[in-house]
């Protein structure tokens, strides 16, 4: 009997928990041009991106955010490096698209993946809603190597040489003049 | 129409020139102080040891495997700042020498008798500790260009480096005679300036992670050598126009202000005989 008493509370805990509520998904669709950017480091390129909302009810207030993540090696990225402004806020009503665009400096060389993801935006946000995320943008930055030692080496070595002769004819006709004195 | 006659000279040639002299009395000590910085191997020297140091951090900058794109701004920016804050310490210090120098030297006496105000005296030996920070400007410049053409920033960082690093020098020279004027030992001049500088360049060195509160940005602000290369940092690094961190030269205009103003008002008073200070 109390075994059974117990079994009755614990299903009646268990129906009153409330269940996982799932929002909405967001019905919008990303896409991402052009598919593949080879550029060269310290160049800045742009990436274009089309939002559209595909559902039937207004999207409210959504942000869509540019990420950018190394797929080769262990390359650390910095996407605030890449993009000063990597978030853009806009609400789309049933059917409307917006073009939004990115302009990328590329700081790191190597093979990188870019995308666009959309998450909803604003106080109603709850903490499970589904993201849009839009293809993957493939960047590759070949390395330039506008520094080398072997160009710095004539001035690092002709400047000392250089200073060096004056200072030393300087110093010896003091000397040779302080000869002649005495 | 009326023909109007100049007033006949009256003045005696010993007049005229003894005007003449005092008209261009700070040119003449300025000729004179520089030809003997230059040619007495001092300012040579101090070059030469100048470029050297540049050569060693222009090496390792340039070997530095790591470096990219963007840390290629920042290594001009190094070499610069480096260049402009050595630059104008070794002015101060070679301006320190101005006074007590020709006191301990005993030069100083036959200075006086010269027909040239004490003001003159005290602008020759600024603008000949000021050539110092123009020869190490000099040097400077193929450095600079070995390491920013690549990233086209060559032309903003020498006028950014010219501009702030001549205000600052400008500062740090008249602090330095002022130091000259009031030492009677030249031992003591040099010291009071070398520990001067230690004190301005000491900051500089400080790593840029750390946290940086309102204290850190009152102390770099305080700094007329700190603000100066902050200022400069902030244009070459972060890309920021040369109008929008104006507030970081607020210290070294004022430096240079205010001891510039104080060298005029106390300059005569400064360029003077101390008894028991001669070249013995």
């Amino acid at each position: 009997m109390r075994a059974l008493i117990m079994i009755l509370l614990l299903a009646g805990v268990l129906i009153e928990l409330p269940a996982p509520a799932l929002a909405d998904p967001l019905t919008v669709e990303v896409v991402a041009d052009p598919p593949v950017v080879s550029t060269v480091l310290g160049d800045h390129f742009e990436v274009s991106t089309e939002v559209k909302n595909t559902g039937t009810k207004p999207t409210g207030e959504i942000l869509a955010h540019l990420n950018v993540a190394s797929i080769e090696g262990s390359v650390y990225v910095d996407p605030e490096d890449w993009s000063s402004e990597r978030s853009q806020q806009l609400s789309l009503k049933p059917g409307e698209s917006r073009e939004l665009s990115w302009e990328i400096q590329a700081v790191n060389s190597g093979q990188f993946a870019a995308y666009v993801v959309v998450v909803p935006f604003g106080g109603s946000v709850n903490g499970n809603e589904q993201l849009s995320i839009s293809p993957l943008v493939k960047v590759d930055v070949a390395q330039r190597t506008t520094l080398t030692a072997g160009g710095a080496l004539p001035v690092v070595l002709m400047v000392p040489l250089l200073t060096g002769v004056a200072a030393g004819t300087a110093l010896f006709r003091v000397r040779r003049r302080r000869g002649a004195g005495t | 129409m009326t023909l109007q006659v100049a007033p006949p000279d009256v003045r005696t040639p010993e007049e005229s020139r003894a005007i003449t002299e005092r008209q261009s009395g700070w040119l003449v000590i300025a000729e004179q102080e520089s030809r003997d910085l230059w040619t007495s191997g001092r300012g040579s020297l101090l070059l030469f040891l100048f470029s050297i140091l540049l050569s060693a951090v222009t090496y390792l900058t340039s070997t530095n495997q790591a470096l990219n794109f963007l840390e290629q701004r920042e290594s001009v920016n190094l070499v610069l700042q480096l260049a402009v804050a050595v630059g104008v310490l070794v002015t101060l210090v070679v301006s320190a020498d101005g006074i007590s120098g020709e006191r301990e030297r005993g030069t100083l006496e036959s200075l006086l008798v010269t027909p040239v105000p004490r003001r003159s005296i005290i602008a020759g030996k600024l603008i000949a500790a000021l050539t110092m920070w123009f020869a190490t400007f000099v040097v400077t410049i193929p450095y600079v260009w070995v390491l920013a053409r690549g990233v086209g920033i060559l032309g903003q960082a020498l006028a950014l480096g010219f501009c702030v690093g001549t205000l600052v020098a400008v500062g740090l020279a008249c602090v330095g005679l002022l130091i000259s004027g009031v030492c009677n030992f030249n031992k003591t001049s040099i010291a009071a300036s070398l520990f001067l500088m230690l004190i301005l360049f000491a900051p500089t060195q400080l790593p840029s992670g750390l946290p940086q509160g309102w204290f850190f940005d009152v102390l770099r602000r305080a700094n007329p050598v700190d603000s100066g290369l902050a200022y400069i940092s902030s244009i070459l690094v972060n890309g920021h126009s040369w109008t929008q961190d104006l507030s970081y030269l607020i210290t070294p205009l004022l430096t240079a202000i205010i001891a510039g103003g104080a060298l005029i008002l106390a300059g005569p008073r400064l360029v003077r005989l101390t008894p028991g200070v001669n070249a013995g």
